[in-house]
């Protein structure tokens, strides 16, 4: 409690509470591949980025695992929509949880949000397991007061660099 | 074991046996006979720029050290100390100071092979124990060369040299590295590292099968159509979306393309002709350094796949090779890795990120697709629901060309059969020169 005050202790919990609220929405929501959904929680210009290496810090000259603007999401999602979507047939299904929360920049404009995820992924009868960090940065929503649209999620998994078989779903 | 005569039976005109992709006896023959015999690329000299670089690699079932030795020159070791076995490096890549060294005992060898030193030498005197004696050294794989940088080596003494063996293959990497206003190209980006769970051959066979595009890929295609209709009608379409949405151009397209066949079953198809801002700077680059005229026709060059057989498939206008790995008769390992043309504009090399990512990544939209599909015919091949698979299609009308073949149409099954004549010639002749063009 060194150096802060009650009201300040307040409004980080409140803070953390509502921001681990948000994470666990868009959880749910990709848990039941309602994916139309998860998209409306990003901003116009949000991106979602997955890199294949640690640390990476360019998308542009660096190859990603997933790089996708609106256009590219919504296409995804038009995809695993589409009834002659064959690698869907059966369709993957995915639980994820989430832990270690914590807001690492609390703004203001932007926040900052850290947290570990764990996933297992299930599709014809291969279970496969994923693992890592999620990194989101959240505005404000002006639609809905306090919760949150995302400006990034970046998804930077343990085994980023792994020989991997078809990623298809979002993470 | 199959003897010639039941290996060469398998391989008819216009279909070819089934076993061919599902008996593991057949790929323990092919690991020996062809990935044992032909040319395989090992990795690219910019990977390996200083003296003492070094990045792992594998022929058929043998993993092996790319590296470049005092000499300057790029050289292929196998990855084994002679003393226990081990493994001198790690997978990927690194920098040693003038020697390896094992980490099990500490014998050291020259870059190119040669052993240099083992602890506590007395104990080895009155022994059979000879540094000069090549069985003590890092042992060399029986070829390498190396071609406007890419290295390719074999595990046979004997056949064509590199380029006789590339044929007319050649001219993609020719037009990949011309491609660069200084005619050099190199390897950048980072990696991808695939799996498919079906045999190597299928992933070739569908690199020139144009029948399938707008049936395999329909949901990308609808997808990235839809997306643009709803979000940007009229506009021009983006790279990222006309790329996917290609793969739906109508049967008609298709028929129109001229497909090459090339002796030891390589190949390559045309694509389309790109007009953005990018191609335009590209040009603008080119043009200054070689000229009009040459720039025009290296640009005009515009091929989609090509294919090495035993090695993979350059992409000459997005600047990459997919690395085709074989790892058991069911499962192949793709490796696509992205150049940076020298001298070009840096947007050049961004498309081809952008290429990368939306085509070869583990999360492309496209490629789940086929890989499902090779899965499939990986299963289907397993049943007893017939034996032969049909490779029927324009079947007979193939034309001569020099070093090979040119389909008369664009959905022809002629590079499929060409990879059969070049397997059947390799699988049962051996030897030089095999694996031409029937």
């Amino acid at each position: 409690m060194n150096g802060i005050g009650a009201a300040e202790m307040d409004e980080a919990i409140r803070l953390k509470h509502r921001v681990e609220q948000f994470l666990f929405l868009e959880a749910r929501l990709l848990d039941a591949n309602a994916w139309d959904e998860w998209l409306r929680l990003f901003t116009p210009t949000g991106m979602y980025w997955v890199p294949r290496e640690r640390g990476q810090q360019d998308a542009r000259t660096q190859v990603s695992l997933f790089h996708e603007d609106a256009l590219l999401r919504n296409v995804r999602a038009r995809r695993l929509a589409n009834h002659r979507n064959w690698s869907q047939q059966p369709p993957t299904h995915g639980t994820r949880t989430i832990g270690n929360v914590s807001v690492t920049d609390p703004g203001p404009g932007t926040i900052v949000v850290r947290s570990s995820f764990q996933m297992l992924e299930w599709r014809a009868d291969n279970p496969r397991a994923f693992g890592g960090s999620y990194t989101h940065t959240l505005r404000e929503d002006p639609a809905a007061a306090g919760s949150f649209r995302i400006e990034l999620k970046r998804v930077d998994l343990v085994n980023c660099d792994a020989i991997h078989e078809n990623l298809q779903v979002f993470l | 074991m199959y003897t010639n005569e039941q290996l060469a039976d398998m391989v008819k005109p216009d279909k070819v046996h089934r076993a061919v992709y599902v008996d593991p006896g057949i790929f323990d023959l092919e690991m020996e006979r062809i990935y044992g015999r032909v040319w395989v690329y090992v990795g690219h000299e910019s990977q390996i720029p200083q003296t003492g670089d070094y990045v792992t690699s594998r022929i058929g079932r043998q993993d092996v050290i790319l590296v470049r030795a005092a000499d300057g020159k790029p050289h292929v070791l196998y990855n084994r100390c002679p003393h226990k076995g081990a493994q001198i490096v790690p997978p990927g890549g690194g920098h040693v100071e003038r020697h390896f060294r094992c980490p099990y005992h500490a014998w050291t060898f020259r870059l190119h092979g040669p052993m240099l030193s083992a602890p506590l030498r007395a104990g080895y005197e009155g022994t059979a124990f000879d540094p000069a004696d090549e069985a003590f050294w890092l042992r060399r794989v029986a070829r390498v060369a190396s071609y406007r940088g890419f290295v390719f080596a074999s595990l046979s003494e004997g056949g064509d040299d590199l380029v006789d063996f590339l044929g007319g293959a050649k001219a993609a990497i020719d037009n990949l590295c011309d491609r660069s206003p200084v005619g050099e190209v190199e390897v950048a980006g980072g990696v991808f590292r695939v799996w498919q769970n079906s045999n190597w051959k299928i992933f070739y066979e569908n690199l020139h099968d144009t029948m399938h595009a707008a049936v395999t890929h329909e949901s990308s295609v609808v997808a990235a159509r839809d997306e643009y209709e709803a979000s940007m009608a009229g506009q021009d379409m983006p790279f990222v979306l006309h790329i996917m949405a290609g793969n739906g151009e109508p049967y008609q397209f298709w028929e129109k393309l001229a497909v090459h066949a090339f002796d030891h079953g390589h190949g390559f198809d045309p694509g389309g002709t790109d007009r953005d801002p990018t191609s335009r700077a590209h040009y603008e680059s080119l043009a200054a350094a070689v000229g009009e005229a040459r720039a025009r026709e290296i640009l005009g060059m515009n091929l989609h796949n090509t294919i090495i057989y035993g090695s993979g498939s350059p992409h000459t206008v997005f600047q990459q090779f997919r690395v085709i790995r074989p790892v058991a008769v069911d499962r192949t390992m793709v490796e696509i890795v992205t150049f940076r043309l020298k001298g070009a504009p840096e947007a050049v090399f961004e498309r081809a990120v952008t290429y990368a990512n939306t085509i070869n990544s583990p999360s492309s939209n496209v490629m789940p697709d086929d890989v499902e599909l090779y899965t499939r015919v990986q299963k289907g091949n397993r049943l007893d629901g017939g034996d032969w698979v049909s490779m029927h299609r324009y079947c007979g009308t193939d034309r001569d060309i020099p070093g090979g073949k040119v389909a008369v149409n664009g959905t022809s099954e002629l590079p499929i059969r060409n990879q059969f004549v070049a397997w059947k010639a390799l699988m049962t002749e051996g030897g030089a020169g095999c694996g031409r063009a029937a």
